[in-house]
């Protein structure tokens, strides 16, 4: 074990002085509207920090701005990686306040909308330059095959970032994770229920091995 | 519906500039021209030969390799017209005005034949100064969307629809050719001009090559002979011989302005293009209700909100 230990902190000193100048891998979570990626983020960085990253609401759009929570460290078989989550607005091709005028008032429900679309501009804006690896999140009770999430997994491989993507939402009746592998097999599909806390060790187990 | 991506099929309204960097929602950057308004003018040879027209169009709109196309169809062209009675425009230029082609086209019917009945009865050179701005007649495209060898055959299902409906149509003509003269003077004529520069185009051949062999539309220039090797007149599709062409860095700026990433459609309601989105260099950090939005360039990544 003392070798081990050693062997293993002189490979950290090796690593760390190739990559103590670069910030962790910063970790995308993109996917649609309403998916969980807020939910997952809270999950991960609770999980592993204690903080919280940032509100969760059922109404869509709640998460605006991109948040990041940064040096998270996730352990898994004696292996830590380090990586800053970047929780993204949901990406969408329409954004519309009546979405949300159930909920608020109208000129709240507006400003939500013109903030959402800010949100998605910044989000794809990252999306080209500033992340490392995208968790992609998907509601496994909704189809998989929209015009966004095509797009944006067409993106992501066009930039060979690697992605894995969640298939959120198991604790739901409808939910289908086949429909989800089915409609990219060419990635890893992780079912999970961030919200639920299922399946969270095979999640850490692919984001130390996809982003380690 | 003048232009049409070949790759996801969007189309894009006359004297449009989206396409000027690439099909919006696809990314591709081939296009064919099919106007509404040409179908009257397809017949026969004369449909023939818009279809090389616009074949080396296309090519010359995706890519400059296939300069042997352009010049072959160019030659082609200027055969016909020479075989006419325009022989002292024809063979002057090379780099010149296409719209002296067209426009002396008409003169003469001997090319016409196999439509001469059309070709007499037309206006010939209302028809044929509105022809640069249709040069492509829409059911030549739309027959010929899968056949490679659509340039050595003319199109005769629009050959035959155009007859049918050259009668109704043929009083339009006339009519419809002031507009679109008006129309090619000013912003049409710098879209066209920058759409066919090779300035404006990837440089990259070989890729060009792949994708058109890959996209079947595509293929006939590749499939040409290119041993012609007169050198394609960058200007020839617009037929615009004005002196006062913007720059593509003009151009580009301007499309650029106009082009919206994010379409307001009403204050709360918004269509936004993703594409666009992500091959912005900057984003908006702020929409205004105006219709206006507030955008940034950003060095790296700040997490300064937090």
């Amino acid at each position: 074990m003392g070798l081990f230990t050693e062997l293993k902190d002189s490979i950290s000193r090796v690593t760390d002085r190739l990559f103590s100048e670069q910030e962790p891998k910063r970790i995308g979570i993109y996917g649609p509207p309403n998916a969980g990626k807020t939910t997952l983020a809270n999950r991960i960085a609770r999980d592993w920090t204690g903080d919280a990253v940032g509100a969760e609401s059922h109404i869509p759009h709640e998460t605006r701005r991109a948040r990041r929570k940064e040096d998270v460290e996730i352990e898994r078989n004696g292996k830590t990686v380090t990586i800053d989550i970047v929780d993204t607005p949901g990406v969408t091709t329409k954004v519309d306040y009546e979405e949300f005028t159930d909920e608020m008032d109208k000129d709240d429900a507006v400003r939500r909308s013109r903030e959402a679309t800010e949100g998605v501009a910044e989000a794809m804006h990252w999306l080209r330059e500033d992340v490392d690896g995208v968790i992609y999140v998907l509601d496994s009770a909704e189809d998989p095959i929209t015009q966004v999430n095509t797009m944006l997994i067409g993106i992501i491989e066009s930039r060979d970032l690697p992605v894995l993507i969640f298939a959120n939402k198991i604790d739901l009746d409808d939910s289908s994770v086949k429909r989800i592998e089915d409609a990219f097999p060419q990635h890893k599909t992780v079912p999970l229920s961030a919200k639920e806390g299922e399946n969270m060790d095979e999640v850490y187990e692919n984001i130390a091995e996809y982003f380690g | 519906m003048p232009h049409q991506c070949t790759n996801c099929d969007r189309t894009f309204p006359d004297g449009s500039k989206e396409m000027l960097s690439g099909c919006p929602d696809c990314g591709g950057n081939k296009f064919q021209f099919a106007p509404a308004s040409a179908m009257s003018e397809a017949g026969g040879r004369e449909a023939e030969s818009s279809g090389r027209e616009r074949q080396s169009i296309m090519a010359e709109e995706s890519d400059d390799e296939n300069n042997g196309t352009v010049s072959r169809a160019t030659e082609t062209v200027r055969d016909w017209v020479s075989s006419s009675s325009s022989k002292s425009k024809t063979d002057t230029d090379t780099n010149s005005p296409d719209t002296n082609r067209y426009r002396s086209w008409p003169d003469g019917d001997g090319p016409v034949s196999s439509s001469s009945a059309e070709a007499g009865d037309a206006d010939d050179s209302t028809t044929f100064e509105e022809w640069p701005d249709t040069a492509r007649p829409p059911a030549d495209r739309s027959g010929s969307e899968s056949e490679p060898s659509r340039e050595e055959t003319p199109p005769q299902p629009s050959s035959s629809d155009a007859t049918a409906e050259g009668g109704s149509e043929r009083a339009s003509p006339p009519r419809r050719s002031a507009t679109i003269e008006d129309d090619e003077d000013t912003a049409q004529a710098d879209a066209r001009s920058a759409v066919v520069s090779p300035d404006d185009l990837p440089p990259s051949v070989s890729e060009s090559s792949d994708t058109g062999s890959e996209g079947g539309t595509e293929s006939v220039p590749d499939t040409e002979p290119t041993t012609d090797t007169t050198p394609p007149d960058h200007g020839r599709v617009v037929s615009e011989p004005s002196g006062d062409r913007p720059s593509l860095d003009e151009l580009r700026e301007e499309l650029n302005d106009q082009f919206e990433s994010i379409k307001i459609v009403n204050p709360g309601q918004y269509e936004l293009n993703l594409m666009e989105l992500y091959d912005r260099e900057e984003y908006i950090v702020s929409l205004q209700e105006d219709g206006r939005y507030v955008i940034d360039v950003p060095d790296s990544w700040r997490d300064s909100d937090d």
